[in-house]
Parts: C-alpha cells; sequence; structure tokens
C-alpha cells in the first residue's frame, strides 16, 4: 500500500475577493522506502501539501489517503512524525524528556524508544542538558530523534535545515540519509535547495507557483550510500542541472 | 563536540555573586549614614522625621507587640494573596479553554479593575465579620486577582504556534496542551505578577487595616501611634510592614527558581 496517495489535491485559503489557491490538481503516490522531497519556489506550495499530508490542514477538493486512511485518522493512529524548520524543544525539558514528550502522550510506559533514537542521533551524551545549552544543529538532531521515538512509518520534514550553516547543513544530510537507512521510515521533504533535495532523495517532486502545481517528477537513482564523493560525481552534476532546468522551465513557461 | 556554551551555562562564578550584592548595599549604608547625621546636625525634630538610630531602637524596644501585629497583617495579606491568586489562576484558564468565556469576561475585568479597590474596605467590613481577618482579605484578594488573572491568561496563550502543531500531530488532549505546553509558558507571566502583588498584598492589607476591626494589627498600630504623637515608634510599625513586604517577595523569588529553574532569567548572566 503506497504511502501517501494523492488525486487531484487542491487547497483554497480563504473565500471570496480574498481567495488564494494554494495547491490545484495535486497526483502524487509516495511508496513505502522513498525519500521523497518537494521543491520549488516560495509561494509554490510545498508546505501547504506536507501540511495536507500531515493532516495539520485539510485539502478543500481530490482525495487524499495516508497509508490508505483519512489524514486525520492517519494522524490520530500516529502514523507520522514531523520535524519544522525551528526545532521547536520545550525549553523547561531535558533533552531526553523532550525526545520522550510523544510517548508520554501515546501513553507509552516503555521510554527505551527515546533513549535509542538519542543515540541514533549521536547525542546519547546530552541527554541530560537543556536545549538552549546545544547548538542549532544539535537542536534540530534532537527534534529528528523526538518525531521518530515512536517509529511512525513516514516522517514529514519542513525544511528542518533551513536555519542552519552551509557546513552543519551538509553534515545534517548527511545523518538524515543514515538515519533514514537505519530504520526504513519513508520520507517527505520540504525544501528550497537544490543540491539538498538531489543529494537526499529517491525521487525529487518539482512545484510551481500560483497555483501550486506538480511541474515534474525526477528519479534521482544515485544509489547508496551516498557521501561526500556523492557530491562530487558526474551523475549528481547532471541530476542537480535537471532540476535546476526543471525549475528554470516552469518560469519561462508560466 | 562541546560547545563553549556548556562551560558557561554552568559557572556564574563567585565573583559575579559578590559583584551583583555589594552596589546596593553600600547604597543603603550610605542612604543611613546621610539620614543620621542630617538629623543630629540640622537637629531634626521627631514628629518630621526621627533619625534611624531612634527608629531602630523602638523597633527592638517594642518587639514583641510589633512582631504580634505584624504576624496578623502578615495573615490577612496571604489569605487575600492565597484567595485572590487561585481566583485568578482558575478564571486565566478558562478564559484561555473556553473562548466565550474571554469574550464574556474580559470587559468586566477590565471594568472592575478601574474601581478604586480600596474604597471597598469598609464596605467589605460590613460585609463580613469586622471582628475577623477575612475583610481584610477580601480587599487583598480584589487587589491581587486583577493583574495575576490577565498576565496568566497571556501567558497561556502566547505559545509558538509550531508547539501547538506538533502537539496536534501526536493527537494530544487539550488538557496535554494545556498542562505541557501553556501552563509552562505561563509560569513566567504568572511570577511576574506574583511578585508585583506580593509586595502590594502587605500595603492594601494595612490600608484596609485603617478603615477599622481587630487592633492588634499593623495598620491599627501606626494609625494609633501617629495620633498619639509617637512618631518613631509609629516608623518601626512602617519597618515591620517593609520587612514583611521584603520577605514576601523574596519567598516568591526563591518559589520562582524552584518551580522554574529552566528560565532564561536564570541562566548565567555573562553567558553569551
Amino acid at each position: 500500500m503506497s504511502v501517501v496517495s494523492a488525486r487531484g489535491v487542491g487547497k483554497v485559503f480563504g473565500r471570496g475577493e480574498d481567495q488564494v489557491e494554494a495547491l490545484r490538481g495535486i497526483d502524487l503516490t509516495i511508496e513505502p522506502g522513498e525519500f521523497i522531497s518537494l521543491i520549488g519556489p516560495s509561494g509554490c506550495g510545498k508546505s501547504t501539501l506536507l501540511r495536507l499530508i500531515g493532516d495539520l490542514t485539510t485539502p478543500t477538493s481530490g482525495e487524499l489517503l495516508i497509508n490508505g486512511k483519512q489524514p486525520a485518522t492517519a494522524r490520530t493512529d500516529r502514523d507520522y512524525g514531523i520535524v519544522f524548520q525551528k526545532a521547536t524543544l520545550l525549553d523547561w525539558r531535558t533533552v531526553q524528556k523532550n525526545v520522550e514528550l510523544p510517548l508520554e502522550i501515546m501513553g507509552v510506559e516503555d521510554r527505551t524508544g527515546a533513549t535509542r533514537m538519542l543515540d541514533l542521533v549521536q547525542l546519547g551524551d546530552f541527554a541530560g542538558l537543556y536545549p538552549w545549552q546545544l547548538s542549532g544543529g544539535m537542536q534540530q538532531r534532537v527534534a529528528i530523534a523526538r518525531a521518530l521515538t515512536f517509529n511512525p512509518s513516514l516522517l514529514l520534514m519542513d525544511e528542518p535545515f533551513g536555519a542552519l550553516d552551509e557546513m552543519t547543513r551538509e553534515q545534517m544530510q548527511q545523518e538524515v540519509l543514515r538515519i533514514w537507512t537505519e530504520t526504513g521510515t519513508t520520507v517527505v521533504f520540504v525544501t528550497h535547495s537544490i543540491p539538498e533535495a538531489v543529494f537526499l532523495s529517491t525521487r525529487v517532486v518539482v512545484l510551481s507557483p500560483r497555483p501550486g502545481r506538480i511541474s515534474g517528477l525526477i528519479e534521482v537513482g544515485l544509489g547508496h550510500p551516498r557521501d561526500e564523493d556523492t557530491r562530487e560525481s558526474a551523475d549528481y552534476y547532471d541530476k542537480v542541472t535537471e532540476v535546476r532546468e526543471a525549475l528554470r522551465h516552469q518560469e519561462n513557461g508560466g | 563536540m562541546a560547545d563553549q556554551r556548556f562551560v558557561d551555562a554552568f559557572s556564574p562564578g563567585p565573583r559575579y555573586r559578590v559583584k551583583s550584592w555589594l552596589p546596593p548595599i553600600i547604597a543603603f549604608l550610605a542612604v543611613i549614614a546621610v539620614w543620621e547625621t542630617a538629623i543630629r546636625v540640622f537637629d531634626v525634630q521627631a514628629f518630621v522625621l526621627p533619625a534611624p538610630s531612634v527608629i531602630v531602637s523602638r523597633f527592638f524596644e517594642t518587639s514583641d507587640v510589633i512582631w504580634s501585629a505584624g504576624l496578623a497583617t502578615l495573615l490577612e495579606a496571604l489569605g487575600g494573596l492565597v484567595l485572590g491568586t487561585s481566583l485568578a489562576v482558575l478564571v486565566a484558564t478558562m478564559t484561555v479553554r473556553w473562548i466565550p468565556v474571554r469574550e464574556g469576561l474580559m470587559p468586566f475585568a477590565i471594568a472592575a479593575n478601574s474601581v478604586p479597590i480600596i474604597a471597598l474596605a469598609p464596605i467589605a467590613n460590613g460585609m463580613f465579620s469586622i471582628t475577623s481577618p477575612v475583610p481584610k482579605m477580601v480587599v487583598v484578594g480584589v487587589v491581587v486577582f486583577f493583574p495575576v488573572m490577565i498576565n496568566t491568561a497571556r501567558g497561556l496563550l502566547e505559545v509558538d504556534p509550531d508547539e501547538l502543531e506538533l502537539m496536534r500531530s501526536y493527537a494530544a488532549t487539550q488538557g496535554e496542551v494545556m498542562w505541557k505546553i501553556r501552563v509552562p509558558h505561563a509560569l513566567p507571566f504568572f511570577f511576574s505578577a506574583l511578585k508585583v502583588v506580593s509586595v502590594l498584598s502587605i500595603v492594601f492589607a494595612i490600608v484596609a487595616e485603617y478603615f477599622g476591626g481587630p487592633q492588634d494589627v499593623l495598620g491599627q498600630y501606626i494609625l494609633t501611634k501617629a495620633n498619639l504623637f509617637v512618631y518613631p515608634d509609629a516608623w518601626a510599625g512602617i519597618l515591620v510592614a517593609s520587612i514583611l513586604g521584603i520577605a514576601l517577595y523574596g519567598v516568591v523569588l526563591v518559589m520562582e527558581r524552584l518551580v522554574m529553574p529552566w528560565h532564561v532569567s536564570f541562566r548565567a548572566a555573562d553567558a553569551s
């Protein structure tokens, strides 16, 4: 069964004169284990699409199924974990307690999942510290650990590295790929960075704005594992160029 | 990779603490010295302003009476604090959970705040048994209610939308959002208000006492001594009131630190 299945999904904000069409006719199927990037200029609705998948907002048209269920059901079934651009850690909780938050809410007594995820993001030694004692990259790794503690089948990431410097960003990309390989979680990743999308993804979904719609689907096919050498390979450059041209093409066409 | 900030955050350093305490102590001693000297040099009469040394000696000579009066006043202030604060927190929570409550109550809360509360003191004496501390507690409670309610409600509402979406993604209940997100956000606001009203509670308890009631209280003591022109004794009573106010403020500070040690205001001042 597909993790995400969208048929003609549209989203309109507001009503009457102030109406804004954020997304129109989105058809997209995401299979288990894929790493999908949503890329496009600002205003293309990539974050809106992510939020529709997470049932943080509802579609105004079309059909959207997550693991074969309505998004609201998938959300209450805790099918996905989410990471925002800001780490959104709670200041009054230690790193350990932050990662345990979803388990607490879900009534899971066994907290070993939290410890395991902290080890997975290599922050096991920092469990007792408070979020504000960590660097931005470390905070975001805590947020990733928190999103994965309850073993969701889907990980939603909304420009998670947008606020990080370039060096940290590349480290984090490597980290996310490692986590994706180790957990087998399906990932939907929103970004506006072309190299990031290509380096991470199995497929890149190119969106164009006003109204947001899918203007290209690019199979990356670079193989795994990917590392620093991947970033310097000719195939990688070709794919970056392909995505860049897909994005440029929509400007001319639209 | 250990960040420099880990080190800084845990080393406020003893030098820092001494430095922050020293200036106020020096300033305090200087004011007392100038005051004492001025009274002696210009031969100021006691009914205008007694010398600090005279006030302090009366403070110790009458300590039995003034501290028993002080304790009675403190009880009224504490009763009013507990009454006003609990009611304020209850109403604040309701205004956040149910928007109609907020829209229905806020105009009245604002209107109530413009009432000259001290004018209620003689009326409160009539409403409740004048010989009991209850009318004073009611006056203090009304004073305390408004700032605590408004600040707590604001803190409960001032939450990062991402945190609410995160809770939504976990399918958290309204109660869990309240306890795990809103209440911790409201704590700094609550304690700011509590610091202000803790001092006000002593002030308003004393003012309420001026309008009659039991005699063994600070307000009556100061009033009686002033009417008898025994000014150093009246000043000794005021000194007790100040000590109580500062003590109450100190207690709130300690509570704040215990309840929210994570808060930004308690991180080392020299860490950056």
